[in-house]
């Protein structure tokens, strides 16, 4: 399944709703969760973040409806990948991603939360993944060559083995400048073993396999002849 | 069941008294505070006792050889008190009152009084902590509590019997002696410009069933007990019709000298809520105690739908 998104939106219905959006504002009646998540705002970006990214997702029918999941996905720089990752899970499944690494620093922290990122911390992901939340865990930065997705931190998923939540492969094909962005969601990875202290190495390789696959299928659909 | 509650001169005191009371199987209740009851008490025993005086709670609480004790009697800076007697009648009377029920050979639990400033929110803290997390209090209220659950689980360790300490979120109300319920209810709430993070909130009758239910299940180990949701400061005042005002660095120190002129001082630990929030994980506690608490944006409400002049009828005979 594809789906595109991304193109910007100048409706009436969008004016309106971006009038009712700052009315609630003025009068504090719009939900925040506990991590700061801020979807009346993320909304009222909404027409920014459209403008600039066109984001192509394929495979969300790999995310589930509802309950929790880890989304480990590659990174380039990291500037764009978190933002075009909790965007295509936004149009496509109309769900937020909880993306980890923000820094605990005013005013970058705080705002970074209102847009739904979260701290870096195993008992921060265990609470989100118990939340039935969807939590974006990124590979190490990989600048050099493109499309080689790096290594996961193995303390990061060891919430999902303990919580039992899937870990879902994404790999992210685009240029850090660019617009047009590509989104492959992978079927879950299935842990070799649910318990013991490689449960959680053995997982983040096969993750980190997956996710190499999805970049060199994706690399394959644009070059055919390659 | 013979039960000792301190802090029965609070809001929340007084009202699991009335519970209590209202409740088969609690024949005996005695009461200590610095301030009398609240609220009418039909069947309790009430005595006024200084948080200081360790002698007077010792000698009451060996004379009534309670099976549960429910230490209610923290003192939170500026609610009722200062900040330095709230720190000095809170050690003393935890030390005093479990210290004595610890020799009680009747003693069969104990239930304190806590809260979520136990966890701090020093930079890159646990945003949302469950109770597996290490109290790293960064507030003088949070190592106050702090020391409370210490003297308890000495007292439960040396009795031999659970200790279940109560981590409760801010409980505000209209008629609860709160300082971060009058600051809210400011006309013009200073907040922080750079940083504003959600706090979560327990209204009082919550935070009352609690208890009950906690001193019913005889649970050991801390819980806990937070409204679900969570709201900013500036969201907050803005439901309430007030005015935020951001400010930052020095501007702070006239925010506070200007909230403490109009009758609500910022102690440290509700500033560092306003900026670093304040949640907890609050699902242990639902499913051991099986209590569902109201939401955060509906204590807020509540806490700014009171009535500013209270029209009462008055017979001339």
């Amino acid at each position: 399944m594809t789906e595109v998104a991304g193109e910007p939106i100048e409706s009436m219905e969008e004016s309106t709703g971006l009038l009712a959006g700052v009315r609630r504002r003025m009068d504090g009646d719009f939900d925040v969760d506990e991590w700061g998540l801020d979807p009346d705002l993320v909304h009222l970006v909404n027409p920014v973040l459209a403008a600039r990214w066109r984001i192509e997702v394929r495979g969300a029918e790999n995310l589930p409806v509802v309950g929790p999941a880890v989304l480990a996905f590659n990174r380039r720089f990291g500037l764009s990948e978190p933002w075009v990752l909790a965007r295509g899970m936004r149009i496509s499944g109309g769900r937020f991603v909880r993306t980890i690494g923000i820094p605990d620093v005013a005013p970058v922290g705080p705002v970074m939360r209102r847009m739904g990122g979260v701290l870096d911390r195993p008992d921060e992901i265990s609470g989100l993944l118990r939340a039935g939340q969807l939590v974006g865990v990124p590979m190490q930065r990989q600048v050099r060559p493109r499309a080689v997705a790096g290594e996961l931190t193995v303390a990061s998923l060891e919430p999902a083995l303990a919580t039992g939540a899937p870990v879902l492969p994404v790999a992210l094909v685009g240029r850090e400048c660019g617009r047009r962005w590509r989104v492959l969601v992978g079927e879950p990875v299935q842990p070799i073993r649910r318990a013991g202290p490689l449960a959680a190495a053995e997982l983040a390789e096969s993750t980190q396999a997956r996710v190499q696959a999805l970049l060199d299928e994706a690399a394959r659909a644009r070059w055919p002849f390659g | 069941m013979r039960v000792l509650l301190t802090g029965m001169g609070g809001q929340l005191g007084t009202r699991v008294t009335n519970l209590l009371e209202a409740t088969d199987g609690f024949d005996e209740i005695l009461g200590i505070d610095l301030d009398p009851p609240r609220r009418r008490i039909t069947r309790a025993e009430f005595h006024r006792v200084d948080p200081r005086d360790r002698r007077t709670a010792v000698r009451l609480v060996r004379d009534f050889e309670p099976q549960a004790v429910v230490h209610l009697g923290i003192f939170e800076p500026n609610a009722r008190s200062g900040p330095t007697a709230a720190r000095i009648g809170t050690a003393v009377s935890a030390v005093a009152v479990l210290g004595a029920a610890a020799q009680c050979a009747s003693l069969r639990r104990i239930v304190v009084r806590s809260g979520i400033e136990v966890y701090g929110r020093r930079r890159g803290a646990a945003t949302r902590p469950d109770e597996l997390v290490a109290p790293r209090p960064t507030s003088p209220f949070g190592a106050s509590l702090l020391h409370v659950e210490r003297v308890a689980a000495e007292a439960g360790l040396a009795a031999d019997v659970p200790v279940c300490a109560l981590r409760f979120a801010p409980v505000v109300g209209p008629s609860v002696p709160s300082p971060l319920g009058r600051y809210l209810r400011l006309p013009v709430v200073p907040v922080g410009l750079f940083s504003e993070l959600p706090f979560s909130l327990l209204h009082q009758e919550d935070a009352a069933a609690a208890t009950l239910a906690a001193l019913d299940a005889g649970f050991d180990g801390p819980l806990n007990v937070v409204g679900s949701g969570a709201v900013t400061a500036s969201q907050a005042a803005r439901m309430g019709g007030r005015l935020p005002l951001p400010v930052a660095g020095p501007a702070w120190v006239a925010a506070r000298v200007a909230a403490e002129v109009l009758g609500a001082p910022l102690p440290l630990h509700v500033r560092e809520l306003l900026l670093r929030g304040r949640c907890a994980d609050g699902s242990a506690a639902r499913s051991a105690l099986g209590i569902s608490a109201r939401s955060t944006p509906d204590v807020v409400r509540q806490l700014y739908d009171w009535e500013t002049v209270a029209s009462v009828a008055v017979s001339p005979s």
